[in-house]
C-alpha cells in the first residue's frame, strides 16, 4: 500500500480582525487574573510612593540645613519654591518607567520560564496581541498608582498641586506611548537576550542620571545635558512638574508636548519593529522555547 | 531490627569541611555569573547621581553649608557614600541572606541537604560567611567607584571605624538567621523583603542624618542599632556629629551583636521545626 503524504500549503486557520482582538482581550484578561491574584501588589500601590520619594525628601531637608541656608540656594538656582512636589514629581515618574520596564518589559520572558512561549506562539492569533495585551492591565495599575501617588503627596507630603488636573491628565497621556513603546522594544530585546536584569538597570540608571528626577537638568556638566534632551523621560518629569505644580498653564509645556509626540510615534515604532524582528529571528533560530 | 545508632560520626572536623564546601560553593556560584558583581559595584554610582546633582544645588562654592549644620561636615557625598557601603550590607542581609534558604529550596537541593548529619543552623553560618566575605569585596569596589566619581575623603581613624562596624555587621548577619527563617515560611517575599530592606536604610540614616527625621519618626530610627553603627562609622571615620559617645554605641553594638545572634538562632530553630512539622520544605 502506498501513503502520498499531501502538504498544506495554506494555513487551516482563518484569522481574522475580530479573532485578532478577541485574542488582546483574551490575554488582558489573563493577565489582570494574575495581577489580582498575588495582592501583595496592595501594599506596594500605597507604600512606595510615599517611601521612595521621602529618602530623597529628607536628604534634601538635611541639605537645607537647619536654618534653611541650604534651600534658599537651591531656590536661586531651580527658581522651585516646592521642593517636596518637585523631587516627588520626578521620581514617580522614574518610578512608572522603572516598573513598565520590569512588568512589560519582562512578559514575554515570563511567558518564556512559564513554558507557555512557545504553544501560544504556535496559535493563529496576532502576536504582537501577547505583548499588547500584557501592556494593557500594566497600564491600568500604573494609572492607579500615579492617581494614589498623588493623593498621598497632598496627604502625607504636603505636596500643593496648583497646577492643572486637565493639563497634567494630557500630558501623561501624551507620554503614554514613549513608556510603553520604550517597554515593547525591551521585551522583544529581553527573549533574545534572556537574562536581562542589568539592562533594565542599565535602562532605569540613564533616566535616573540624566533626566532630572531630583535636580534640574541645567544642573548637569555642559557633555551629559545633549544626553538628557534625547530622552523622552526628561520631558515627561518638566511637563508633569510644569502642569501639576505650577499655573503657567498650556504655554509653558507645549514644547515638552510636541517633543513627547515625536518621541512616542518612534518609540512605538522602534517598539513594533524590534518585536517583528525577533519574531522572525526567534523562529529561525528556534530560540523561543529555550530559557 | 529497629536500630537507633546513627551510622553518621559528626565531629567537629566533619562540621568544619561542610562548612567549609558550603561556603565554596557559594562563592563559586556567586562569581559564575560575574555581571552581578560588576552590578552590584556600579549601581550605587546610579542611585547616588541624584543625590550627587541635586545636592550641587544646595552647595555654594561646592560646600554644603545647610548639611553641615545637622552632620558636622560639608562633604555630604562622603557622608552618603559610607552610607551607601553600610547599606549594601543591609540589602545583602536582607536580600542575600533572606533568600539563601528559598534558593536551595527553588533549586530543589534543600530537603536533601536537610537529610545530611550537620547541625541546621550551620547551612545558615556557611552562606553568612561567603555573603558577608563577597559583600565586603563588593563594597570595596563600590567605595573605589564611588570615591573616584564623586569624591570620598576620610579624615578620620580608618581601622577604628572598621573595627565598629564589625559588631554591627555580626549582629546584622544575626538578625539574617531569622529573616531567612522567616522567608523560608512565607515562600514568596519579593515585596516583603524590597520594602523592608529600603525601610530598615531610610530609618538607619543611609542617606541622611537621622536627626532631620520628623519627632514622631525620629524613635523609629533610635530603636534600630544600625543607626548607631552607621552613626559611629562616620563619626570615627569622617569626625561627624554623633547621636551619643561614640564609646556608648560601640558598647550597644556589642550588646546588640550577642542579642542578635541568639535570637536569630532561636527564631530559626523554631521557624525551621514548623516548617518540618508542616512537610513544606519541599515546596515551592
Amino acid at each position: 500500500m502506498t501513503v502520498q503524504s499531501t502538504t498544506l500549503t495554506r494555513s487551516l486557520a482563518r484569522p481574522t480582525f475580530l479573532s485578532g482582538w478577541r485574542a488582546l482581550w483574551a490575554v488582558m484578561k489573563r493577565e489582570w487574573m494574575i495581577f489580582v491574584r498575588y495582592p501583595s501588589w496592595v501594599i506596594a500601590l500605597f507604600i512606595w510612593p510615599i517611601i521612595f520619594p521621602l529618602s530623597y525628601v529628607l536628604t534634601a531637608q538635611a541639605l537645607s540645613g537647619r536654618d534653611g541656608s541650604g534651600m534658599a540656594q537651591f531656590q536661586a538656582v531651580t527658581g522651585v519654591q516646592d521642593y517636596i512636589g518637585y523631587i516627588a514629581v520626578g521620581t514617580i515618574i522614574w518610578m512608572w518607567q522603572n516598573v513598565v520596564l520590569w512588568n512589560v518589559g519582562f512578559a514575554l520572558r515570563n511567558e518564556q520560564l512559564r513554558g507557555t512561549l512557545e504553544s501560544n506562539w504556535l496559535s493563529p492569533t496576532w502576536r504582537f496581541a501577547y505583548l499588547l495585551g500584557s501592556s494593557a492591565p500594566q497600564l491600568l495599575s500604573m494609572l492607579m498608582f500615579l492617581t494614589v501617588s498623588a493623593i498621598e503627596f497632598v496627604l502625607f507630603l504636603g505636596v500643593q498641586f496648583q497646577g492643572s488636573l486637565w493639563l497634567t491628565l494630557l500630558t501623561i497621556l501624551v507620554a503614554i506611548p514613549s513608556v510603553y513603546g520604550l517597554g515593547f522594544a525591551f521585551a522583544s530585546l529581553v527573549i533574545t537576550l534572556k537574562e536581562a536584569n542589568a539592562f533594565v538597570f542599565l535602562v532605569r540608571g540613564i533616566v535616573m542620571i540624566f533626566c532630572g528626577i531630583t535636580f534640574p537638568v541645567s544642573i548637569l556638566p555642559d557633555w551629559m545635558r545633549p544626553v538628557a534632551a534625547w530622552l523622552p523621560q526628561t520631558y515627561i518629569i518638566h511637563a508633569v512638574r510644569s502642569a501639576s505644580l505650577s499655573s503657567d498653564g498650556l504655554p509653558a509645556i507645549l514644547g515638552d508636548l510636541k517633543a513627547l509626540a515625536l518621541f512616542g510615534v518612534f518609540w512605538l515604532t522602534v517598539g513594533y519593529l524590534v518585536f517583528n524582528w525577533m519574531e522572525r529571528r526567534a523562529r529561525r533560530t528556534g530560540a523561543i522555547g529555550q530559557y | 531490627m529497629e536500630s537507633n545508632l546513627l551510622l553518621s560520626q559528626p565531629t567537629t572536623g566533619s562540621h568544619l569541611r561542610a562548612l567549609f564546601a558550603i561556603a565554596r560553593k557559594d562563592w563559586k556560584q556567586y562569581w559564575r555569573y560575574p555581571l552581578n558583581a560588576v552590578s552590584t559595584i556600579f549601581q550605587p554610582v546610579i542611585w547616588l547621581a541624584p543625590v550627587y546633582f541635586m545636592g550641587k544645588a544646595f552647595s555654594v562654592n561646592g560646600q554644603a553649608l545647610g548639611f553641615a549644620q545637622y552632620s558636622g561636615t560639608s562633604d555630604f557625598m562622603s557622608f552618603i557614600i559610607l552610607g551607601a557601603v553600610l547599606g549594601n550590607f543591609i540589602n545583602a542581609v536582607f536580600w542575600g541572606m533572606g533568600y539563601a534558604l528559598k534558593n536551595d529550596m527553588d533549586a530543589g537541593v534543600m530537603e536533601s541537604n536537610w537529610l545530611t548529619p550537620i547541625p541546621r543552623l550551620l547551612i545558615l553560618v556557611g552562606h553568612s560567611l561567603t555573603n558577608l566575605v563577597v559583600t565586603a569585596v563588593t563594597s570595596l569596589g563600590m567605595l573605589i567607584v564611588c570615591g573616584l566619581v564623586f569624591g570620598f575623603h576620610p579624615t578620620g581613624d580608618v581601622w577604628g571605624a572598621v573595627l565598629a562596624i564589625l559588631p554591627m555587621l555580626i549582629g546584622l548577619y544575626g538578625f539574617g538567621f531569622a529573616f531567612a527563617a522567616l522567608v523560608l515560611i512565607v515562600r514568596e517575599a519579593n515585596t516583603m523583603v524590597d520594602m523592608s530592606a529600603f525601610l530598615v536604610q531610610i530609618f538607619s540614616g543611609t542617606d541622611f542624618p537621622v536627626t532631620v527625621l520628623p519627632k514622631w519618626l525620629l524613635p523609629i530610627a533610635l530603636i534600630l542599632p544600625l543607626t548607631y553603627g552607621i552613626d559611629a562609622a562616620r563619626g570615627l571615620l569622617l569626625n561627624t556629629n554623633t547621636l551619643l559617645a561614640i564609646g556608648t554605641e560601640i558598647a550597644l553594638l556589642i550588646v546588640f551583636m550577642f542579642v542578635m545572634l541568639w535570637f536569630g538562632a532561636w527564631i530559626f530553630a523554631r521557624l525551621e521545626r514548623r516548617v518540618r512539622i508542616m512537610g513544606t520544605l519541599g515546596q515551592h
